[in-house]
């Protein structure tokens, strides 16, 4: 929206040159290594649009190596394969399930698991 | 052709997805504080005598009856599902229009040797397969028109939540079958007016003479028309306008009459617009307070007053609004009163950079400046209001919307995590 009544004043953005030594003038030898740090977030959320996050409470999956208080990540764009972890729903409950065996049994497929968080200490 | 892609009942539908035992069953959305009913899905839509916009506590006997599941609104995982939802739209086209939480325009031209309706397809079932939300969409030549074009795949059986408007024919009936209050644009007192020379019908507004349309509905009127005939008329803005306003008005849980808890309430709802006037980087000129009693009550004396003040200069500071606010509000407040519902407005918005400071009044120094942002940080990291200025004081749940019935933030906090096994 622009605004006549007020004069336009640019205000200095935060610096973001590499860092310059003030002695020589160079930039300092790191600069052209720099990387960000490593974002878990991205590297296990492949589908960021598609993720979801999603704890367990109890042990009632443990033969899928799932337990109590661990966090699952689920990628609901993933097409499932035979013998995925799938999180399905089963008469309105969720569920942790290998794909492809007991398929006598309806149910609709909420996401693919596709990361187990647990935590080891 | 444009797009226009909706999502269905999208904040019941929000809360759906993370509840399967409530597939199919009906669900309703109340505003802030449980005032009112702001959506319903389909299911609840169907129990006709659910009045929308109704106080709650009026129809509770209804929902519990018909085991209508209800929630507050929980603003902060429909805003980062409507993200997920629009940031897969613009997979499938280069310019999407944001029209609104739920729903967006695609330009679609480049597109013409696609099959428009598998096109159509892909997008509702990728949106859904990705996040659990169905969505209908609607392809025509102008956006008037794809508003039409997604009201039919939603409304008439058979499209399947699609529809393509992409003949004369399909046009015409469209416009058939089309009340004239359905038009997008269109307001009630337009639909009076027509309704009063007996035009009912989509159809028999195109028809009127360019002139009377001009003459008696403006510019906007006439552009509705030349829009409804296939004449692309609106603009595709795919940045979004920054806002000219943003307020915040909450009833308080229970009636406070005392003016200190109004104040605090008050601050609290500076500091929440003062975020968002600072997250997209702009400034307020002005700042409106009001205050309303409860129309609801037959009882109770009545009484609402609002004042306007301005700011000594364009400012996003937390502490400066509130200082004026609460100026603002003791002008106002009158004792006595059993007041229900506290807002504040920011008027005047202008781009930060904008803002000058003048003789008398030095802009914010920069420590200040780093305490707001820091503040608003940690706000975002630990949930909303955790971080608050003094003055909002400690009694923050008593106006912070009755969150009983709100859903966990279950894609913004690792501690409110869908949960499911034993407890689910
Ligand atoms: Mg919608």
């Amino acid at each position: 929206m622009d605004s006549p009544t007020y004069g336009k004043i640019q205000q200095t953005s935060d610096r973001h040159a590499p860092e310059v030594s003030k002695q020589t003038g160079f930039p300092s030898a790191a600069t052209h290594y720099m990387e960000m740090p490593i974002d878990l977030h991205k590297e296990l959320a492949i589908h960021k649009d598609a993720t979801f996050y999603i704890r367990v409470d109890g042990d009632q999956w443990k033969q899928h190596r799932i337990f109590h208080n661990d966090v699952l990540i689920v990628d609901r764009s993933l097409q499932s394969r035979f013998g995925d972890l799938g999180l399905v729903v089963q008469d309105g409950e969720f569920k942790a399930m290998r794909i492809g065996f007991g398929e006598e049994e309806e149910y609709v497929l909420w996401g693919i698991i596709t990361y187990i968080i647990h935590y080891a200490r | 052709m444009i797009a226009m892609v909706d999502c269905n009942s999208f904040y019941a539908s929000c809360e759906q997805v993370f509840r399967p035992d409530l597939w199919g069953k009906p669900v309703v959305v109340l505003s802030n504080n449980d005032g009112c009913v702001i959506a319903a899905n389909k299911e609840a839509k169907q129990l006709t005598h659910i009045p929308m916009f109704e106080a709650v506590y009026k129809i509770k006997h209804i929902l519990e009856k018909n085991k209508v599941t209800f929630f507050s609104s929980n603003y902060t995982l429909y805003g980062e599902m409507s993200q997920r939802v629009m940031n897969i739209l613009g997979t499938f086209s280069p310019n999407v229009e944001v029209y609104s939480i739920d729903e967006a325009f695609l330009d679609v031209d480049g597109m013409a040797h696609l099959d428009l309706r598998a096109y159509g397809f892909r997008i509702k079932e990728k949106i859904f397969r990705y996040t659990g939300l169905p969505v209908g969409v609607g392809i025509a030549p102008t956006k008037v028109l794809a508003k039409l074009a997604n009201r039919l795949a939603k409304k008439q059986e058979g499209h399947d939540q699609v529809y393509i408007m992409d003949t004369e024919e399909k046009r015409l009936a469209a416009l058939q079958w089309a009340k004239i209050g359905d038009i997008w644009g269109i307001g009630r007192n337009h639909v009076r007016r027509l309704n009063a020379i007996g035009i009912y019908k989509a159809i028999d507004f195109v028809k009127l003479p360019l002139a009377w349309v001009r003459k008696e509905m403006t510019v906007v009127g006439e552009r509705l028309w030349r829009e409804l005939r296939g004449e692309p008329c609106l603009e595709f803005t795919t940045v979004p306008k920054p806002k000219k306003a943003i307020g915040t008005a909450k009833s308080f849980g229970q009636k406070l009459p005392d003016l200190e808890r109004i104040e605090e309430a008050c601050a609290y709802y500076i500091s929440e617009v003062a975020e968002v006037l600072r997250a997209q980087k702009s400034c307020a000129t002005y700042v409106q307070v009001f205050i309303v009693t409860n129309y609801h009550s037959k009882v109770d004396k009545q009484y609402s007053k609002s004042k306007t003040v301005k700011m000594p200069i364009p400012t996003n500071d937390t502490f400066a609004l509130i200082s004026e606010a609460r100026k603002a509000l003791h002008h106002i407040y009158k004792p006595g009163y059993r007041y229900k519902k506290v807002g504040v407005n920011l008027t005047g918005i202008i781009p930060q950079e904008y803002v000058q400071g003048n003789l008398f009044q030095q802009l914010p120094e920069t420590s200040k400046k780093e305490l707001i942002r820091t503040f608003d940080r940690l706000n975002i990291k630990f949930g909303k209001s955790s971080v608050a200025s003094g003055m909002i004081g400690t009694r923050i749940e008593e106006w912070e919307l009755i969150k009983r019935e709100r859903s966990p933030r279950y894609t913004t906090q690792w501690r409110e995590l869908l949960k499911i096994g034993r407890s689910g």
